[in-house]
């Protein structure tokens, strides 16, 4: 029988910035706005919500009614961040896809705007933002991890990767992966093209 | 697939479950179009789900106004609402008490449908934003699983009813009054008497008279325990006042009763929801608060119609039936009190513990408050301290007014463990009810009526006194800003010792974000008395406003007098004067940065306003008339303080007389000086074309001139000359929107709609 997760469609999906990259969470505001201006991202973009005053907060966000990007600081990890809201067609395995290329493609165009903006490029992190559909258990963790696996095979290019999930049952469910070799944000992205 | 309302079936109260269902069918009407948009907000609105900007479809992105394509298309749930638009959620938390099961629960949804922030509101609500609506029915019943109700959190019903976050611990309280507010929300709730009010209906608690916890003053009704000896026995009931509110035009709230018994509290608060809901305003919103009905009737007559509906009542058995469990009643420590161990701790922690922690009145417990920047927590924070609650305090958790979240009953040896905890998270700040401890309501962020970024402004002004917090002098540290998007004064800019409210002024054919500085109100008491604006500031140069009045006050301050004696000594046009020179707009070449608001780098708009040449040097004709028109209001005021109502009843008068006379020169430029033509001018152009009108009251700003004109009657009181100062005030400000709105658009004068951003709705 297959498990709920396969319905999931609020995933949220975060590329972690490189070591020693801390941009002023401030400085992205004036990049959101001339993105909506510009429609430089997928969505129908609204609004920039600015948390930079909250700390380890959701940091500046780009809001749009499809998903919301992010410079995030959630738990003092800064990212981009992006959260799918709406549904999205095709199988699980596809609709991560997507979420991972809207970040990927906001990543993309950050670190044109400086290289204090720059992912990582080994290390993303997943977490189901349904806790009806993906409780944070063992039960979604093995319907889910084939998924993921298949994924991150086409992500990291085939390189080893590690997965490791916080277990407080009161979390989403969430998986953070580190990958043995990593991309920049645009051949990430390619990868899963 | 099972759904939350299938899982959560048997923990909602079988009442709240059927009210959602019926909600979510009212929404799958709506949506098949057989329930009138209007009737559909007011729905909405009751069960907490609001509105937020752009939800009309529009937004300015920097360039111009542009389209907002919702999927939705022409689907509303509201007039000018798109249903597919991101709305707010606001959720009741009476007498903000909240435990740790749903903490946890308001984490969750804040991640799942909103933007991870639980935001705690001047009335101890949390707020949700950027909610889809479709969202709302599952976010309702997670919510009545864990108690929590949203039902009449919104529109003009009986609010969230607050109360001191101290009550029950409070080292001068009469009595805790933490049952008679329960009490008092549970009676209220869906009551059938209260399912006709023109307006929202406010009930504030507060322990004591001299502290600011409860607010009573700004309520619609009021109630402040005492005890009193009846028959040689101590018996409690409450001194009750009522027609309270802020608001644009606000009003302290008046004695009803010096004693209203225990028993009683509940029996007259439903007559007055009974006497309200027959007299009150229903037409008119913008006079439909009961500090309207209690105005006109005057307090004994609307105590005498009270009493007599309480006649009528018939009984019932809710009134007293609590007061059985009151001697049981009351939170239990966790913990065996323990003092704090002796010897030298940390900088951090004894900062934080100077201003974050109250002694209890149990021996050995403190409060401890989490300072909440602009009361805001994520998700991870808020789950965290649900944790931390659960470890310390058990059950005591209360958001309160000032935006924050206490945790009470913590023993003092575990001050420093908790502290730490607090730091790791981010939420070990010190500064709480301090002058670091902004508060702001949403503003232009998300609130569809805000006119400048009150949030914007509130965080850079917490940024700079935060980093030097400890410099300053505790009479500083001690006062409290407050800040309005608006002068709707959700920021509570009234009552505060510097209040701003944002407004807009054309400069050279450009918007600028400016913010009326308030001076004279009073925190403690209650509430004690409300400061009045004394002038306008590009909103780039508040931070230097807080920085001047602060230094003066340092300076000039006679020994112990507080910010309220000391601005009422020296006077307002001293303190105006001081900031006159913070007052000027640098042009656009000089400074461009004065043309955007904090923390958003698009040029300033407050509509679609271009910057026409022509109508730029009409508009700033215009302005000039209306600067010298404000110099009138502010005469008024300064009438006011030397008591000689005689002359804020004519200055106030001239003052509309002269701003619709500067408007009406836009198209007729020989206009006489004489009241009766400058009005029916003003009434012709400008009324009856609709040019003046405001999106959401309509004409009620011209109202104030006519009503003014028609009777020429002088203030009998302060509280009267109070108000025609504040209608003075807010006529001028709409004068103001309308020169930019007629100098943006030539030809402007030939249409009948308006598209004016000086409104007032329902907050
Ligand atoms: S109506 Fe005005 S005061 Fe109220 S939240 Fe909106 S901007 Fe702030």
């Amino acid at each position: 029988m297959s498990h709920p997760i396969e319905d999931l469609q609020r995933i949220s999906v975060k590329f972690p910035l490189a070591m020693g990259c801390e941009p002023e969470l401030d400085g992205v505001i004036p990049v959101f706005h001339r993105w909506i201006q510009d429609r430089a991202v997928d969505g129908m973009l609204i609004d920039v919500a600015d948390y930079a005053h909250v700390p380890q907060g959701p940091g500046v966000m780009l809001i749009a009614h499809e998903g919301n990007y992010a410079l995030d600081l959630d738990r003092g990890r800064l990212g981009v961040l992006y959260a799918r809201k709406q549904p999205l067609a095709g199988d699980l395995e596809q609709r991560l896809a997507a979420v991972c290329c809207a970040a990927l493609r906001a990543a993309e165009l950050l670190a044109g705007e400086g290289e204090q903006f720059r992912i990582a490029g080994d290390q993303l992190e997943i977490a189901a933002n349904d806790r009806l559909l993906a409780p944070n258990d063992a039960d979604t963790d093995s319907a889910f991890r084939p998924v993921l696996d298949r994924l991150l095979d086409r992500l990291f290019d085939g390189a080893a990767h590690e997965l490791c999930r916080d277990e407080d049952p009161r979390e989403r469910f969430n998986l953070h992966v580190r990958a043995s070799s990593g991309a920049d944000a645009a051949t990430l992205r390619q990868r899963l093209a | 697939m099972t759904t939350w309302k299938e899982k959560l079936a048997d923990q909602m109260p079988e009442e709240w479950a059927r009210e959602i269902d019926i909600f979510e069918k009212q929404m799958e009407l709506r949506r098949q179009g057989k329930v009138e948009e209007k009737l559909f907000a007011e729905t909405r609105l009751r069960r907490g789900a609001y509105g937020q900007r752009y939800d009309n479809g529009k937004r300015n992105d920097g360039t111009g106004a542009k389209p907002l394509d919702y999927p939705s298309g022409d689907l509303t749930k509201g007039p000018e609402t798109v249903w597919d638009a991101p709305g707010m959620q606001r959720i009741k938390i009476p007498f903000g008490g909240l435990n740790p099961e749903q903490m946890d629960v308001l984490a969750d949804l804040a991640e799942e449908y909103s933007d991870a922030i639980c935001h705690v509101t001047t009335r101890q609500d949390i707020q949700l934003h950027y909610v889809h609506f479709d969202d709302t029915p599952t976010i309702m019943r997670r919510l009545a699983a864990v108690g929590i109700t949203t039902r009449e959190a919104c529109g003009n019903s009986i609010r969230n009813v607050t109360a001191c976050p101290l009550a029950g611990v409070c080292r001068d309280e009469s009595f805790d009054v933490t049952p008679y507010a329960q009490a008092t929300m549970r009676f209220m709730l869906g009551h059938p008497d209260v399912q006709d009010f023109g307006r929202k209906f406010k009930i504030a608690f507060s322990g004591c008279r001299q502290h600011a916890c409860g607010l009573v003053s700004l309520h619609d009704v009021g109630a402040i325990a005492v005890t009193k000896e009846i028959d040689g026995e101590p018996q409690r009931g409450f001194e009750l006042y009522v027609g309270g509110g802020l608001g644009a035009v606000p009003q302290q709230a008046v004695l009803f009763d010096e004693f209203v018994a225990e028993g009683e509290l509940l029996p007259i608060t439903q007559a007055i929801s009974r006497v309200f809901a027959r007299l009150g305003e229903k037409r008119n919103r913008a006079r439909a608060r009961l500090k309207f009905l209690v105005k006109k009737l005057g307090v004994e007559e609307f105590k005498r119609l009270v009493l007599e509906e309480r006649k009528t009542l018939p009984h019932d058995d809710a009134w007293t039936a609590y007061l059985e469990e009151l001697p049981s009643y009351g939170e239990k420590a966790l913990k065996q009190a323990e003092p704090l161990a002796a010897g030298e701790q940390a900088q951090r922690f004894e900062r934080w513990r100077h201003t974050n922690v109250y002694r209890q009145r149990q021996e050995g417990y403190c409060v401890a408050a989490v300072t909440l920047p602009l009361g805001d927590l994520t998700s991870h924070q808020m789950r965290a301290l649900a944790d931390i609650a659960r470890r310390y305090v058990g059950e005591s958790v209360r958001t309160t007014v000032e935006q924050n979240i206490v945790l009470r009953w913590v023993r003092e040896s575990d001050l420093p463990a908790l502290h730490a905890e607090l730091e790791e998270l981010g939420l070990g700040e010190p500064g709480a009810e301090s002058i670091v401890d902004v508060v702001a309501c949403p503003g232009t962020d998300t609130c569809k009526l805000g006119i400048a970024s009150s949030r914007g402004l509130a965080a850079e002004l917490r940024e700079r006194l935060a980093s030097k917090q400890f410099e300053l002098d505790q009479a500083v540290r001690d006062m409290r800003i407050k800040i309005s998007g608006c002068f709707n004064s959700c920021g509570q800019h009234h009552i505060s010792d510097i209040g701003f409210y944002g407004v807009s002024r054309n400069v050279g054919g450009y918007a600028v974000p400016h913010f009326q500085v308030v001076l004279g109100g009073k925190w403690v008491d209650n509430a004690g008395s409300y400061g009045l604006p004394i002038g306008a500031v590009p909103s780039k140069r508040i931070p230097d406003v807080v920085t001047v009045i602060t230094d003066a006050y340092l300076r000039e301050r006679e020994s112990g007098e507080s910010f309220q004696a000391y601005a009422e000594r020296v006077g307002k046009k001293a303190l105006k004067e001081k900031l006159s020179d913070l007052t000027k707009v640098p042009s656009r070449e000089e400074d461009v940065s004065f043309y955007s608001d904090w923390g958003d780098p698009r040029e300033f708009t407050i509509g679609d306003m271009g910057a026409g040449e022509c109508a730029g040097e009409v508009v700033s004709l215009v302005e000039f008339d209306l600067s010298l028109v404000e110099e009138l209001v502010f005469e008024a005021q300064l009438a006011l303080d030397a008591g000689d109502l005689e002359a804020v009843t004519e200055k106030t008068y001239r003052a509309m007389l002269q701003g619709a006379k500067a408007l009406v020169k836009m198209q007729f430029h020989d206009v006489a000086d004489e009241p009766d033509q400058i009005v029916a001018e003003f009434k012709q152009r400008y009324f009856d074309t609709e040019i003046f009108f405001d999106r959401f009251a309509g004409g009620k700003f011209a109202n104030y001139l006519f009503r003014r004109h028609e009777s020429h009657e002088q203030a009998a009181s302060r509280a009267d000359a109070r108000e025609l100062i504040e209608e003075a005030g807010l006529f001028v400000e709409a004068c103001h929107t309308c020169a930019a709105k007629v100098g943006s658009q030539p030809g402007a004068a030939e249409k009948t709609s308006s598209d004016s951003t000086v409104v007032t709705l329902e907050i």
